[in-house]
């Protein structure tokens, strides 16, 4: 397969790139660039993103982090991220370096523990977790100094490993309101009850979920299964460029997976990427990753294609540690 | 479950994430020795006024009354004017009502801008103006045969009122049910006969109209009290609501309710208290269960600037179904205090109980004491209780005190309360959707008042209730 974007003069570096590189891109940037220093060829895209991947492929100038000349341009970029948890300052992100291009499909896997979901929690910006240094840039604006409800507006989604209950508060309502807090953002009216309902109606379908879901309390009571599919109605509803789902896998069977698996797909555009963290290949199955990355000890210490998830899969983690 | 004889109450306190709200978590009952049989001068001087203001009534003369009037009287030679010693009074003030010049109020004074406000809901109804009965802005047509709903004095069939005679001593209660048997210019009567079921809440409207300015001296007392009786198979919905007219007026409502349940009987009760926030609100709601009977309280009280409600529950037969649902909100410079008493002394008795409150006001404060006594020959009961508190500003209060009684060793019994703040976890979540903080806040405040608002039967009610608490605790709309 061809090089996906011609490369500056940027010498070929061992795995994983130390973070005082003093190029602006990190170790993923490299990867893509340099096919031959992951273990097997990445068929890059192939599965959802054709149009992108011709097109780049036709490319054959310099690239740019802005996008412009129709390359996909860069949507988040996280350089040498330590967070600690805010209560005991137990430090749990050790330098963590991702870069996600628009378009792409990620997957971050890593025993328990080594800081996954915190990775997700902190882009979010969970209140739990403290950053100390490092920087998140996402579609070129710093991450760090916005509030979690900005994160949000700007395009960042989070679906919720275990999403809290809400009694009282009404599905359709809450959704309303955060589908609101969008329109204000963008300065268009907001949508009453009525409206809305006509809005989210049809988008149930895509999660297969009956119309009376929408009049229950957020969560509440809500099995396994229901909960996923309601973080991916959600997610639906609001739209991300970029989706972070934290093991969306969990708990749910074939089905259930195959019908939430089914949605994300169906939400993927060239434009917009997903971050999913699991521990199971099944899912990667189902939502072909571009990138998957293992997490271990608060830093993603490999990067490479479905490979290496069958690897884990087959041998565990230690067969990983040893490659 | 327990068999004990007293459990105290459990608190689970979760800090809260600004500034630390007060909770003054509450030690046990203590037995107090009874107290000498004292006149209080300051009672008698208030008994008097308020006899003297009914002289010239005409229902006076009819027995149930007069029984009322010399239970009540004779009662209050030995009760004195409770003070913060006294353990039902121990967290609520009511020197606001002491300090102040009490007048009974001798005539309503239908106000013709309350007659627009009545529009609102297409029940029966039944308007009460200061404490007087009002018939001409009552609407009881389309009530079932039988069904009788009016002034004890109106009443034409015997057995009636001689059954009112029977049921009025079996009640009692504290220095305010008496001093309301004694000011008490009616005894207002709702009958539901035998196997009858009245369809439609009847709906009960205390509208307060007369009441001083903030700084006066005086405080006009109303004391209407009603008698609602449902025999054998009855069944019946009602909506008790106070309101004041004016926001910022002081009176003081005094107000009793009893209920009695027949066999197999059921009650519906919705009970909204919005009166002025200079209001003082005393009200008693005494409830008697025959066997099988089912009794449902949904309590909205949001008024008010001393609110106590004294709730009184008594078993009198065995597989009884009692569920309370109550909602306190205190949005600003008041205290809402429940006092509940449930008494269970036949077998499978089934009952209910949830509280929950806000405090949303640096001195706004709360008081709930829910006692729970489960008796010797009261086996096989199931009983629950749940109160839950929100503090949403420093030196907020709560004073909570769950209390079970239990003597009966085959029983399933369980209570919990909880004082918190808003859960952060709650509060990221709608963030992590894109709302703001502030939003947020607001949406679960109101949420958890709805856990119990959604319980009102009655969505017209339901709506209005919403609407009001929203405005409650968002005055700045937008």
């Amino acid at each position: 397969m061809a090089l996906l974007r011609p490369c500056p003069s940027i010498p070929s570096a061992p795995l994983p790139l130390p973070s005082s590189y003093p190029n602006s891109r990190n170790s993923i940037f490299l990867v893509r660039r340099f096919p031959s220093l992951v273990q097997s060829s990445h068929c890059r895209r192939s599965l959802f993103l054709p149009k992108a991947t011709a097109a780049i492929d036709s490319q054959a100038t310099a690239s740019t982090v802005n996008g412009q000349d129709g390359l996909p341009k860069l949507l988040l970029e996280v350089k040498d991220l330590r967070a600690v948890v805010a209560e005991s300052k137990q430090e749990i992100l050790k330098g963590v370096n991702l870069v996600v291009y628009e378009g792409e499909v990620h997957a971050i896997m890593g025993k328990n523990g080594s800081g996954k979901s915190t990775f997700s929690k902190v882009l979010v910006g969970h209140p739990d977790y403290e950053v100390t240094s490092g920087s998140i840039v996402f579609k070129g604006e710093n991450l760090l100094d916005m509030e979690p409800e900005e994160r949000s507006l700007a395009g960042l989604f989070m679906s919720f490993q275990s999403p809290v209950e809400i009694p009282g508060v009404s599905n359709i309502d809450f959704l309303n309101m955060a589908y609101n807090a969008r329109r204000r953002k963008l300065g268009l009216p907001e949508l009453g009850p009525i409206e809305f309902y006509g809005y989210i109606a049809p988008k149930l379908d895509l999660v297969n979920m009956k119309i009376d879901f929408l009049n229950r309390n957020v969560n509440e009571g809500f099995s396994g299964g229901e909960r996923k599919r309601n973080e991916i109605l959600q997610l639906a509803v609001l739209g991300a460029e970029l989706a972070l789902l934290d093991e969306i896998d969990s708990g749910l069977d074939v089905d259930a997976l195959r019908d939430v698996a089914k949605s994300v797909n169906g939400l993927l555009t060239p434009k917009n990427s997903v971050l999913m963290i699991t521990h199971y290949l099944r899912l990667l199955e189902f939502i072909r990753p571009t990138y998957i990355h293992i997490m271990d000890d608060g830093k993603i210490v490999r990067t490479g294609d479905i490979s290496i998830a069958k690897v884990l899969e087959k041998e565990g983690y230690k067969a990983i540690s040893a490659m | 479950m327990a068999s004990s004889a007293f459990t105290s109450s459990t608190f689970q306190s979760t800090p809260s994430i600004f500034s630390p709200p007060k909770i003054k978590p509450t030690p046990r009952l203590r037995v107090r020795p009874p107290k000498a049989a004292l006149s209080d001068p300051f009672v008698l001087q208030l008994a008097e006024t308020l006899e003297d203001s009914l002289s010239s009534s005409s229902s006076l003369s009819l027995p149930p009354l007069q029984k009322l009037r010399e239970i009540s009287s004779e009662t209050l030679l030995s009760l004195s004017w409770p003070s913060r010693k006294d353990e039902p009074f121990r967290f609520t003030d009511t020197s606001l009502i002491k300090h102040s010049q009490v007048q009974p109020i001798s005539n309503p004074n239908p106000n013709p801008d309350l007659l627009e406000v009545l529009e609102d809901t297409h029940f029966p109804k039944l308007v009460f103006v200061d404490g007087f009965l009002v018939n001409s802005l009552s609407q009881l047509s389309n009530l079932p045969n039988g069904v009788f709903v009016g002034s004890v004095s109106g009443i034409t069939d015997e057995r009636i009122v001689e059954r009112v005679s029977e049921i009025v001593p079996m009640f009692n209660g504290d220095l305010f049910w008496s001093l309301n048997g004694v000011g008490a210019p009616d005894l207002v009567v709702v009958y539901v006969p035998e196997g009858c079921s009245v369809e439609g809440p009847l709906h009960l409207r205390y509208c307060s109209v007369e009441g001083s300015d903030d700084g006066s001296e005086r405080l006009p007392v109303s004391n209407p009290r009603v008698l609602v009786v449902v025999e054998k198979g009855g069944e019946l919905g009602i909506i008790e609501e106070f309101v004041g007219n004016d926001r910022e007026k002081c009176y003081w409502s005094n107000s009793v309710t009893e209920i009695v349940i027949g066999e197999g009987g059921k009650v519906c009760h919705s009970y909204i208290q919005n009166q002025s926030l200079r209001a003082a609100h005393i009200k008693w709601t005494s409830v008697q269960q025959e066997s099988s009977s089912a009794y449902e309280l949904t309590e909205i009280s949001t008024g008010g600037k001393l609110s106590r409600h004294n709730l009184h529950i008594q078993q009198v037969g065995p597989d009884t179904e009692t569920e309370l649902s109550t909602f306190h909100l205190s949005a600003g410079d008041q205290t809402q205090d429940l006092h509940s008493k449930l008494v269970l002394d036949h077998p499978r008795g089934y009952s209910r109980q949830l509280h929950k409150c806000i405090v949303a006001h640096s001195l706004g404060q709360a008081v709930f004491d829910g006692n729970v006594k489960v008796n010797r020959f009261a086996q096989q009961t199931d009983a629950g209780q749940l109160t839950r508190s929100l503090l949403l500003e420093p030196r907020a209060t709560v004073n909570v005190k769950p209390n079970l009684q239990i003597i009966a060793d085959d029983v399933k019994c369980s209570h919990g309360a909880a004082i918190s703040d808003l859960e952060e976890d709650q509060l990221f979540y709608f963030q992590a959707r894109g709302v703001d903080l502030e939003t947020a806040r607001k949406a679960l405040t109101f949420s958890f008042g709805a856990e119990v608002i959604e319980r009102l039967r009655y969505p017209t009610l339901r709506k209005n209730v919403k609407n009001h608490i929203k405005q409650l605790l968002d005055p700045t709309p937008g």
